[in-house]
């Protein structure tokens, strides 16, 4: 336990001086909804159902947030930990190497969790930010959504090799991701093209889970189709594949 | 004592042998190498000592535990320097040490070591600043952290320049010096001589020799070798001198090879004794390298350093 404290202490520390992390964890929503917030304000708006933009986005965010910790600060550390001997160093201790990985899921659900709260009190404080919903579905839909999007992460640190490809990957996957799955732009105004590629990324199912549930509305002036069941179907779906691949596929070290 | 058994270890890769039935014992406080080109099996062989790989066939034992059945013990009474390990990008060197402290049970303090290896001034720097050699000093420092009765060595001072590298070697032996056991692979041979008290010279995934120094160079049966220059000698004389079995002389140059402490000595008294004029006397003692060449039939070819050149 002392060493699993030690270890999340210096993992946070290391993970508070990654850029592009804190970026996209801490400051790129707030920007995001502060500019989209200014614009349009928080008033009821027909072309988001009735609902504030804000109300709208707040949600969508989140999905931007739990993105960058899971598909990207969380396989690029594992890989660069890999690629640098640094698992294999560790293996050579008393430690049990599970704690590199659980002291990992600590450090990056924390910060999505710093994140969101963040934004939460900007969109509270700045926009009277509204919820519409029961709070409990929406942390179980946040645990699940967790879950199934840092297991595509670990699958990434599972197939890739070393921290190059593994940085191409993410980067690949992370920025398309966020902006075509409505995570970042509104998806409302999507045509029916975008919104069909919209639903082959996972974020997509994400952001329409935490937005039905935020807002308590079947989300019937977004074409998607979509619906609170196939959501969590859909993530866990992800969620079981990718944890079994990884499990299997996995190397601390290369021989 | 007995603390690292090694019987008829084999690791295969695919079909390829990396080490083919290797046996040997390490003794509490020496220095024990193992030298060869690259890709002849010292690393799978340290490695799987260090319980980091998992042997074919062969038992393994170190201080009367399985280093791959009982980790925890076992680690935390060997310390280890892995071959090319870095570190965090953005981890300081304080906090590097901080987390190593952390995992185990009895650590040493590690503001002495990095004192000790003069590292203190750089403890809140990162550690991708420093420099190689300072890099190694910390993978030591690291290893040393549990205190622990066991280092092993990867190839410490491959890469390192000229300087750093006899800074490590004053490491090593002050390690042996307060008790410490340890094993060390090594492909530079004259670190070899210099640091081990026992040499196993592994090729092919197999022990050719092992020794000390000094004996695998007498085993060998490769002479000492004295050479001057002079204008005109009798060599015939020369020939019947104590300890001299062979002398060639070309372009006024002579060539002795023989053996015996006395040698050159010998040679000297007899060049004085008998008014020979000579200059520019050399003499070139057998090293392991020599010795290497011998007991394989094949030259050693050292793998160069991009940092030396």
């Amino acid at each position: 336990m002392k060493t699993l404290i030690s270890l999340i202490k210096i993992d946070f520390k290391l993970i508070l001086r990654e850029f592009v992390v804190v970026f996209f964890s801490l400051a790129f929503s707030v920007l995001m909804i502060l500019m989209f917030g200014g614009i349009y304000g928080n008033e009821p708006s027909p072309f988001f159902g009735g609902f504030g933009s804000v109300d709208v986005l707040v949600p969508s965010y989140l999905g931007v947030i739990l993105s960058v910790n899971g598909i990207m600060s969380l396989p690029l550390t594992l890989v660069e930990y890999r690629d640098k001997k640094i698992l294999k160093r560790f293996m050579a201790t008393p430690m049990k190497s599970n704690n590199i990985i659980i002291s990992q899921l600590i450090v990056n659900f924390v910060l999505t969790i710093i994140g969101f709260l963040l934004l939460l009190i900007i969109g509270k404080f700045v926009f009277d930010l509204k919820f519409y919903g029961n709070i409990f579905i929406f942390i179980l839909a946040f645990i699940i959504s967790t879950l199934s999007i840092f297991s595509i992460g670990f699958l990434i640190a599972s197939l890739v090799k070393n921290i190059r490809s593994a940085n191409a990957i993410a980067n690949i996957i992370y920025f398309p991701m966020i902006f075509l799955s409505g995570a970042t732009f509104p998806i409302e105004n999507f045509p029916k093209f975008m919104l069909n590629i919209a639903k082959a990324l996972p974020l997509t199912y994400i952001v329409d889970l935490f937005k039905r549930i935020w807002l308590n509305s079947d989300l019937s002036w977004v074409k998607s189709n979509l619906s609170l069941k196939i959501d969590f179907i859909v993530l866990i779906v992800i969620l079981i594949i990718c944890f079994a691949i990884s499990v299997f596929k996995f190397r601390w070290y290369y021989d | 004592m007995k603390v690292i058994e090694v019987n008829n270890l084999i690791k295969n890769y695919g079909k390829i042998k990396a080490v083919d039935g290797v046996s040997f014992d390490v003794n509490e406080g020496e220095i024990f190498g193992m030298v060869g080109p690259n890709g002849a099996g010292k690393t799978t062989t340290i490695e799987c000592i260090e319980g980091l790989r998992k042997p074919d066939e062969g038992i393994i034992n170190v201080l009367n535990l399985n280093p791959s059945t009982d980790r925890e013990k076992f680690y935390e009474k060997v310390g280890v320097q892995l071959q090319e390990t870095n570190y965090q990008d953005k981890i300081k060197v304080y906090e590097i040490c901080e987390l190593f402290a952390s995992l185990y049970k009895k650590p040493l303090n590690y503001t002495d070591l990095l004192k000790r290896f003069g590292l203190y001034d750089f403890k809140n720097g990162f550690v991708m600043k420093l420099s190689g050699g300072q890099k190694q000093k910390l993978s030591i420092i690291l290893a040393l952290i549990s205190n622990p009765e066991i280092i092993f060595l990867d190839e410490i001072t491959t890469g390192l320049d000229p300087k750093a590298r006899r800074d490590m070697w004053k490491i090593v032996k002050e390690l042996k010096d307060e008790g410490k056991t340890i094993f060390l692979t090594t492909h530079y041979m004259e670190e070899a001589e210099f640091l081990c008290d026992r040499v196993a010279i592994i090729d092919k995934g197999k022990i050719v020799e092992l020794d000390t120094p000094e004996k695998l160079i007498e085993k060998s049966g490769i002479e000492d070798m004295i050479s001057f220059e002079t204008k005109d000698i009798n060599i015939e004389e020369l020939k019947k001198v104590k300890g001299v079995n062979e002398v060639s002389f070309k372009n006024g140059e002579v060539t002795i090879y023989g053996r015996g402490e006395d040698l050159l000595k010998e040679v000297v008294d007899y060049l004085y004794l008998n008014r020979i004029y000579f200059k520019n006397l050399k003499t070139k003692k057998p090293n392991l390298e020599d010795t290497f060449l011998k007991f394989t039939g094949r030259e050693y070819v050292e793998v160069k350093d991009e940092n030396l050149n």
